[in-house]
């Protein structure tokens, strides 16, 4: 009976690292690594099954005599580099080392109060971000500071309907709508001397990059299923996209 | 020649703060801070050489991730990071922005305000070739990114 119930806690901890994984943006490869190096540290087994929304993994013993499968809801996505490093680092740690399930546990747990940069930071960043992907796009100073302001703008709105709770493709519909309506209005007044730079890269901070990337390695290694689904979320989230700046185009009727 | 490359330098600086911003934005440790930016600086500058030669924009897109998922594998065996964090946040900048602006201003021409047939037929050019190019810069990036770890990854990256 203890046995048992160490074989539902090594379940449970191990469902819990490949949902932090896959929320922080892994692809299926690297969970999939990553949880077959705690599982071996721990003597056991591994299978899952990993999909957008909900994880099954079945935990069993070298000799089959005993298992236990479950299942884990995923919790909403918020991509998080800093988690993926400390458990890969994790990973290899605890496998060198030869550690308890136990010490794994607390280890898990410490990451997951990590903090995030504050969001001023963010915010920040990204507005230069945003000035520097419109120096690329040949735009000069002025048009760069309509590109940093109408960022800083689309960044704000979007982490207040974040915390909001709206859907997501609603609240990039909106930032990407507010972005573009601010730098349109550069290009409506003829400000600098290619505001259409600025209009271009005000919405680039939406850009699903991380969805897009990990699909097609995903694919490249045949999960087809998880390549697909990422795929998709990516594609409405450009859609999304498009529409908040169709309807800034729409509004002041650019050609 | 030496104002072209001043201007090179600009914009490859200009690369590396916007792969920055992105890192922040996923969060990546204090540590690979340093590593993002230059890499994102040695991207955009692999990159805008190229089409300075003429080069098309999808190859030397493709050239330029290639080189960074390359060179991201070395330096996640050195700083201790996976190399997901190095690749991914250099990249970004090189999103085909322009391209998908004019795809979805040409499609909004198209079907809400342009009459004349000539002028739609330039439309659907400007469509499919805008549409094309930023769809094939897209599967570039994936591609250029992915391969580099897909072939490695066989041999994990702690032996090489």
């Amino acid at each position: 009976m203890a046995n048992s119930k160490e074989l539902i806690k090594t379940t449970d901890l191990l469902l819990e690292i490949a949902s932090i994984l896959m929320v922080s943006g892994a692809n299926t490869i690297r969970i999939n690594s990553n949880i077959d190096r705690f599982v071996e540290v721990l003597n056991y087994k591994a299978s899952c099954f990993i999909s957008h929304k909900s994880i099954v993994m079945t935990v069993y013993t070298e000799n089959d005599l005993e298992s236990c499968t479950r299942v884990k809801n995923i919790p909403p996505y918020a991509i998080n580099f800093s988690i993926i490093s400390a458990i890969s680092k994790l990973s290899w740690e605890a496998s060198n080392e030869n550690w308890s399930l136990n010490e794994i546990a607390q280890a898990i747990n410490s990451i997951k109060k990590s903090k995030r940069y504050p969001r001023i930071i963010i915010l920040l960043a990204v507005s230069i971000a945003g000035a520097g992907f419109c120096n690329i796009f040949k735009g000069d100073y002025i048009n760069m500071l309509i590109a940093f302001i109408s960022t800083f703008t689309g960044l704000f709105i979007l982490q207040t309907a974040h915390q909001k709770h709206f859907n997501l493709y609603f609240r990039i519909f909106l930032a990407s709508f507010i972005a573009s309506f601010i730098a349109s209005l550069g290009v409506v007044y003829d400000i600098g001397a290619n505001p259409v730079a600025a209009l271009v890269t005000s919405i680039l901070f939406l850009v699903p990059g991380v969805p897009l990337i990990n699909s097609f390695t995903d694919l490249l290694d045949s999960n087809i299923i998880n390549g697909l689904v990422r795929f998709t979320t990516g594609l409405m989230i450009v859609l999304a996209i498009a529409m908040g700046l169709f309807l800034t185009l729409l509004i002041f009727q650019l050609n | 020649m030496q104002e072209s490359l001043i201007h090179l330098i600009e914009v490859a600086t200009w690369s590396g703060f916007a792969a920055l911003g992105f890192g922040i934005l996923f969060n990546i440790p204090r540590s690979a801070m340093v590593t993002v930016f230059c890499l994102g600086f040695l991207g955009g500058f692999i990159k805008f050489l190229l089409t300075e030669f003429e080069l098309n924009i999808i190859i030397a897109t493709f050239i330029a991730v290639i080189g960074i998922a390359i060179i991201s594998i070395p330096l996640a065996h050195k700083i201790h990071h996976p190399p997901v964090i190095f690749c991914v946040p250099p990249v970004i900048p090189m999103i085909p922005g322009y391209f998908a602006y004019k795809t979805v201003l040409s499609i909004m021409n198209f079907i809400f305000i342009e009459t004349n047939l000539d002028k739609r037929i330039e439309l659907i050019d400007a469509i499919y070739s805008n549409g094309f190019t930023m769809v094939f810069i897209l599967i570039s990036i994936a591609v250029g990114i992915s391969l580099p770890m897909l072939i490695l990854r066989k041999t994990t990256v702690k032996n090489i």
